[in-house]
């Protein structure tokens, strides 16, 4: 057997480790706790590097740039000078449709975080695709996880358990919001299908609300305030499947507390 | 023309709710993935450049290239990886000319003025310290090796995709991450006192 190289180290704490060469590492940081240490050291600096960073996705994008991303078509000079009139005509003539767009543009403007609903569903959409790290820290270390989150987040959460809707936790991470940071659980069930829950601090003096729910993107959505934590479950399953399994999360951590 | 406006809009808009690209034809990019590359684009050409306002130039000449190259897409690969392949040529680029140009050089060597390294209005405000330290240290790397750690750590990029947007073999990729995080390690365990960073805090 080779011995574990600087590039394996690399290659799986970025996840990026081909599947072939995994179990012969994994053995080598079993038998070496300064590699482990090694691996843990690396996967902290990649968090706190996304912690720094992706704050800067947030910010509100210039609208030169705007300008920039759209196609420069013939007839560009006056079309851009009727986007506005056209916007606002789609929004009275055809209102749902017409508000989509009028949305789209306001989201564009905004940068990257918006509404609640809206990144739990593109958090999700990221994080539930990625086959090699959905997550930060996996559910093995479940307790771990729960206390960095905590101790991150400024308020206890934990990953309910979700076992019984036959939804196993894979782990967690820790996301930018568009104010504060937000805790990620990610759940899998048998058919690999994947489940979010995220929970964050809601804006000052938000009062507690019933489920609501969203399509975002494709991603269905259910939010609530309760007891001053904002949490939004996000799946790719129907809308009833989803208010299931929303309920049992209400009702698990209506229970702990 | 206004109504052909509104269909552009509503193609925008539909194509989003279905999650597809319905204009496949002319114009041949996918107007919202490419507003959806932006932030990450801006955040890529500040590491870059290490400057704030030359960042967004470097963006928007990106976004004028990639329509201009846009026939070099193919459509359904990676779109973000694409962009960040032009960025880097047109930094590449831009940096190569102002070498040439004396009254560019700036004292530091490499005109960066250090105004993107800025702390997030809205990074946690817990261990903020922590952040600041290596957001810091990051800036002081030398740029190769800080532009793999973060297309890598930040971006999460393949290693192979990142040889190829910086057009450098794997191996030299794989040497140049090692040293990065050896170097940043290094740097916010054992904080050095010396010189005062580029570094502005925006509070």
């Amino acid at each position: 057997m080779t011995p574990a190289t600087d590039d394996d180290l690399h290659a799986y704490a970025d996840g990026q480790l081909p599947e072939a060469r995994r179990p012969a590492f994994e053995q080598a940081i079993a038998r070496d706790p300064g590699l482990a240490a090694q691996v843990a050291e690396v996967r902290r600096q990649n968090a706190s590097l996304r912690d720094v960073l992706d704050g800067w996705l947030a910010e509100p994008v210039p609208q030169r740039l705007l300008d920039a991303a759209r196609p420069p078509a013939r007839g560009a000079g006056w079309r851009r000078l009727l986007a506005p009139i056209a916007a606002s005509a789609a929004t009275l003539v055809i209102g749902l449709a017409g508000g989509w767009y009028a949305r789209d543009a306001a989201l564009e403007r905004a940068g990257l975080p918006t509404t609640f609903p809206r990144q739990a569903a593109l958090t999700h959409a990221l994080y539930a695709a990625d086959a090699n790290r959905p997550v930060e820290i996996w559910a093995a270390e479940e307790k771990r996880l729960a206390n960095w989150l905590t101790r991150r987040l400024g308020f206890p959460v934990h990953a309910p358990d979700l076992n019984s809707a036959g939804y196993a936790l894979v782990g967690g991470r820790l996301v930018a919001g568009s104010e504060r940071p937000t805790a990620l659980f990610m759940y899998e069930n048998a058919a690999k299908n994947r489940l979010t829950l995220q929970a964050r601090k809601p804006p000052p003096g938000a009062d507690d609300t019933a489920f609501r729910y969203a399509i975002e993107d494709g991603v269905g959505v259910y939010y609530w305030i309760d007891d001053n934590c904002a949490y939004a479950l996000s799946g790719t399953l129907d809308r009833a499947q989803l208010l299931a399994i929303g309920r049992m999360v209400y009702a698990e951590l209506a229970e702990k507390k | 023309m206004a109504a052909a406006a509104i269909a552009r809009g509503l193609d925008a808009a539909f194509a989003r709710i279905a999650g597809t690209s319905a204009m496949s034809v002319d114009p041949p990019l996918p107007h919202p993935d490419l507003v959806a590359a932006i932030p990450r684009l801006r955040r890529y050409a500040r590491v870059l450049t290490g400057d704030a306002t030359r960042a967004d130039d470097l963006v928007q000449e990106t976004l004028a290239r990639g329509w201009e190259k846009r026939r070099l897409w193919a459509a359904g690969t990676d779109l973000r990886a694409w962009l960040f392949t032009i960025m880097h040529n047109v930094f590449v680029n831009q940096r190569a000319t102002n070498m040439r140009d004396a009254q560019n050089v700036s004292l530091d060597g490499d005109g960066e003025s250090g105004t993107a390294w800025q702390l997030p209005v809205r990074a946690p405000q817990q261990a903020h310290v922590e952040l600041v330290e290596v957001l810091r240290e990051l800036s002081r790397l030398p740029r190769e090796q800080r532009e793999v750690l973060v297309l890598a750590a930040v971006e999460e990029m393949r290693y192979e995709e990142i040889a190829a947007v910086l057009a450098i073999p794997v191996g030299t990729v794989m040497s140049r991450l090692s040293r990065a995080r050896d170097k940043l390690r290094r740097a916010v365990n054992e904080p050095r006192t010396d010189a005062p960073a580029p570094l502005k805090i925006v509070r």
